[in-house]
This record gives structure tokens, sequence and C-alpha cells, in this order.
């Protein structure tokens, strides 16, 4: 079997009161997940992909054992995650959240030798574990292990939950948001750590986010899940295809005053045959050029011939690619998260 | 996952958290000494020795009385808020569900790797008052003392880890983070006995407390205050009913903190 998550058609709601007053409330269901269905094969790193609200957690927690669905079906590793539970916790490492989840008055160590025994692992093979997770999340290095998880920065305190996670030596990771609110060098140290973790060390690893930055780096594929529903499905590269058509050319140049904007713009229009546009930007002007992925090269050589002719001053010129952002938008209409 | 291992996890967690918090350390020394001296001395404020034997209605040496009583309550009360009140902290600190993630019955969890701190605790505790009961009883009968109290704090504690276990699971199913147990604690010790003899609180509250398996605890602190050496008849009639009302209330928490848990994950409370 190459699966490691099934998911078929699951479907949770919540039932929700809105204060209405001291003593009225109002009941509301929330309808979290609505049928999603996907799977997740062995080894690779799954990407969930939506904004706050889209299901996410949901699902993470109901993979996790931690939830139980109204309908449909999971299975974790051939197990499925209502009826054998237990079975399916012996082999996930789970991390919910990188700012709790840990005892303020123990140490990192501490902490990871308490969590060890309760999942449990003993003796002489928790200690080295412990110490080699240490090392491997680079807490070692920090010579952090010692101190206080109350003393500990937010990156820390990611870099153990991963640890904890990892603890049971699982062959699925199942991590929520492991980089929210982290600086991007603790971030970025944590992203190389999961694909360290899925590709050198054969897990499977499945991530929510909502950035879609991380998602497109990290994750082999991505499912773009939004009011509880899976709008997409795909490899990086594969979703970032049906957006193709959103490539473009961008231009940072200085325009001279006697040069009208919009007799720039008809003849780039004229020229490289696509539409453009002109925004302001730091004291210059930004001109973009929509161009299809076949022939960026000959645009953009006919562009800057355009804006030769008219005097502009060139400083930068970039060839943008659709990314996940653009994916999101149009699959959603909305305008980022 | 052995049980072993599950306890030793408590144990280790219980010396992590004094090592690193000497205050709360000198605090589990200190406190029942504050506990016995605020009594005692409200108790001498308002009425002699004699009168409180008269109270009483026992031949029982008022220190003895608080100090058993004062032992039992605590423990009872550890009992209580490590058990049952443990469900909250550890949602409030973020750690429940890497607790429920644990291969083990929740029940199993919260029992076995609070009982090494119990028995920290409690043993500690005892150990505190020995010097005091030998010095009061003199040695052999302080020493037959001391045992009934060890007897009273680990079989008392049986049906407690049950008992508490089922407020757990009620906790953990509420969904409104009320501190239940913080107004309940008080109840279950009046009812017991421990501030106040049972046997003169009203007929409705003597039925409630016949129940509850702090009261027998409570009463076999009693045997212990007796003046003179125990006797073992009522020992074992008391350390009976503990063990009767344990099966109860264990099988019952067994019962019931799969419900909650159940609950719990359906509201999606975890």
């Amino acid at each position: 079997m190459d699966k490691a998550i099934i998911v078929k058609n699951l479907t949770k709601s919540y039932v929700t009161y809105l204060r209405k007053g001291l003593f009225k409330r109002e009941k509301k269901i929330v309808h979290a997940l609505k049928g999603i269905s996907f799977d997740v094969k062995k080894g690779e790193v799954f990407g969930l992909l939506g904004p706050n609200g889209a299901g996410k957690t949901t699902t993470v927690k109901i993979l996790s054992t931690l939830l139980l669905p109204d309908g449909g079906e999971a299975r974790v590793l051939g197990y499925d995650v209502v009826k054998e539970a237990a079975k399916v916790r012996k082999v996930i490492g789970v991390s919910l959240s990188v700012e709790k989840g840990f005892f303020w008055k123990l140490t990192g160590r501490e902490n990871l030798i308490y969590f060890g025994m309760l999942y449990g692992l003993n003796g002489e093979y928790l200690k080295n574990r412990v110490e080699e997770l240490l090392e491997l999340v680079g807490l070692k290095q920090l010579e952090v292990g010692d101190k206080l998880y109350e003393e500990y920065s937010l990156g820390m305190k990611a870099r153990l939950s991963l640890a904890r996670a990892l603890l049971i030596d699982p062959q699925l990771v199942i991590l929520d948001e492991p980089t929210l609110g982290l600086d991007p060098p603790s971030a970025r140290m944590l992203r190389e750590m999961l694909v360290k973790i899925a590709h050198k060390e054969g897990k499977t690893v499945l991530i929510t986010t909502h950035n879609m930055f991380e998602a497109e780096i990290v994750c082999d594929r991505v499912a773009i899940i939004n009011e509880g529903e899976i709008i997409a499905l795909d490899t990086v590269e594969g979703l970032k295809q049906r957006v193709a058509d959103n490539m473009s050319l961008e231009i940072f140049a200085f325009l001279p005053a006697e040069v009208p904007q919009e007799t720039l713009l008809l003849k780039l229009r004229e020229t490289t045959g696509h539409p453009s546009s002109i925004f302001a930007e730091n004291g210059g002007y930004r001109v973009k050029v929509v161009v299809p992925p076949g022939n960026v090269d000959e645009i953009t050589a006919k562009a800057l011939r355009v804006l030769h002719e008219h005097k502009c001053s060139v400083r930068r010129v970039e060839i943008r690619e659709p990314t996940l952002e653009d994916v999101f938008i149009k699959l959603t209409g909305k305008t980022g998260f | 996952m052995s049980l072993k291992t599950l306890i030793k996890s408590g144990f280790m967690l219980e010396i992590y958290f004094y090592k690193n918090n000497r205050a709360a350390f000198l605090a589990m020394f200190l406190w029942p000494y504050l506990m016995l001296a605020l009594i005692l001395g409200m108790g001498y404020f308002f009425g002699s020795p004699g009168a409180f034997k008269q109270n009483v209605q026992m031949d029982v040496d008022p220190v003895i009385y608080y100090v058993a009583s004062t032992l039992v309550a605590m423990s009872a009360l550890d009992v209580m808020w490590g058990v049952g009140g443990n469900i909250m902290w550890y949602r409030w600190s973020g750690t429940l569900p890497y607790i429920l993630l644990s291969p083990n019955r929740t029940s199993t969890t919260l029992i076995f790797s609070y009982i090494p701190r119990y028995l920290l605790g409690a043993f500690i505790q005892l150990a505190e008052f020995m010097p005091l009961i030998i010095i009061i009883e003199g040695f052999s009968s302080g020493l037959m003392k001391i045992g009934v109290l060890v007897l009273a704090i680990t079989v008392g504690m049986i049906p407690l880890l049950g008992f508490s276990a089922l407020f757990a699971s009620f906790l953990i199913t509420i969904e409104e983070e009320t501190n239940v147990l913080s107004w309940l604690n008080p109840l279950i010790l009046l009812f017991s006995g421990a501030f106040y003899p049972a046997y003169l609180l009203p007929y409705w509250a003597r039925f409630i407390s016949q129940i509850l398996p702090t009261t027998y605890t409570v009463e076999l602190a009693r045997v212990a205050a007796i003046i003179g050496a125990p006797k073992l008849a009522p020992i074992t009639f008391f350390i009976g009913i503990l063990l009767g009302i344990a099966l109860v209330y264990n099988f019952l928490a067994y019962l019931f903190m799969g419900y909650g848990e159940k609950k719990a994950m359906e509201r999606g409370a975890i």
C-alpha cells in the first residue's frame, strides 16, 4: 500500500453559540468540512493550504484521532481513525501548535523525556532519542536543552514541538501551521528540516499552512482548501500550470516627463501584442506586460526596445512566474488570505 | 505500553517540577503545618480540648485528630485536583491533546501518571507529622497510629482515583471552562466529616456522606486519633468498605471517561 492517508467524503460540523445578552444565546452550525476527499502518498510532503477557518485544523485533528468526524472515512497508514484510533496514535507524530503544549516549568529536555515516557519510550533508547532529536532540531547547538520552556523563544518552541512530534519515530508526521508566527530565519530552518525529514528519513509529512510561499517550497503536492471544500489538488507545478497565462514581465524604469503614459502603453501593446499597464512606484514606474509562457524572451526584447526608443531609463527586469497565490485567487475569486 | 512506564513518567514529572520550582518545594513542606496551626489556633481560640472532646463525643486528642484530618483532607484534595483538575490544567496549558495522544486510555493515563505525585506528596506530609505524633502518643502507640494513617492515605486513594476520574470525565465533556472542583471540593470534605463529624450532619447530608469515599478515609483517620492503641475491627471494616467503593468508582470512571472523551472529541473540545 503506497498511501499514507486516505480521506473520503469527510464531513464535520460544529455547534457554536452566539451570545445574545446575558441569558440568551443563538445556536449556529458551522460546516467545517463539507465532504473532502484526498490521499497522501507515503514519503511525500503534502500541504493543506487555505485561509483561516478553511477547515485545515479540523482535518488535521480528525487525522490525529483528536476529533471525531460526522461522516465519511479517514484512514492513516491503513488504520481507521475512528475505529482504530489507538493504532493510529502509535504511528503518528503530531504538532498542533508551536507556542504551547509543553510544561512551562520543565526544560526542553525534561519535556521531551516526559512525553517520551508517556508515549511508551524508556531507558537508554529514550535518552538517546531525546539527545538525537535535540540535535536534529538544533536546540543542542543553541545550548538550550536545559533551559526552562518558559524562557524559550517562539522559534525554539517550534523546534521543540517538531522534536516531540518525532519522538516515537513515526511514519507519519502531522504539523498544523508549523511556522506560524516565526521569524524568517527560524521559519526557513524549520522548512528545511521538514524537507529533510521527508526526503532523507522517508517519513510522510502532512502540513497545514496559509503561507503560499511555504507550500511552494516545501510540499510535493498541495490541496487548496476553502470553506470546508478542497478546490484544487495537484503538485505545485501542476497547480501553477492552471494559471500559466498569468506569467508577467515587469520592468522598473524611469519615464521622461515628455512621454505620456498612454502613448507608451499603446506602443507596447502594438509591439508586443499583449496588454500592458503602468504603476507609479518608488519615484519611477513599473511597467507590467502579461505574457504567455512560450515566448517570454521575444516579448521582453520587444518591450525593452520600445522603452529604449522612448528614452526610458530601465533599472530592473523581472519575469514573474505564477504562484500559488495566483492559483488561489483564480480558484476562489478572493484576493488573498 | 506498560503501566510501570506511565507511573515512572508521573514520577519524573514531579521530580522535574520540584527541581525547577524551589518555592513550590518549600511550600509543600510548610503547608501542612500552616494548615494545622490555623485549625488548632482557631480551635484553642474558641474552646478547650475538653470542650472539643465533649463536642465530638469521642476520647480523642485534638492535636492528633487534626493532624489526621489535615493529612486525610489534604490528600483527598490532592487526588481531586490531581486527577479531576488536571484535565483543566492540561487544557489551559495546551498539553491535553498530547496527553490524549498517548496510546493508553485517558483515564489510565490520568490515574497512573498521577499516582507518584500523590504518594510523594502524601508521604512527605505524613513524614513531617511523624515526630509530632510520636512526641504526643509515645513511640509504639505513635507508630501504630502512623500505620493506620498510611493505610488511610493509600487505601483511601484507590476509590478517590476513580471518583476523581469521574469528575475529570465531566470536566472534559462540559463546554465552559468552569472549575467545578473549586466549589465541589469543600462540599465533599464537609459531607465526609473532615471538618465536622458526619453523624452530626442532617439526614440528607448523611446519605451523601455514605456514598463518598472520603467519608471512610476520614473515619480511618478518626480511628487513628482515638486515644490509646487503634483497634483492628474498625480498621478492617473501613478498609473493606473503601476497597468495595473503589471497585464501583473505578469501574464507573472507566466507563464514563471513555464517554466524556468521545463527547469532547465530537464537539472539538480538545
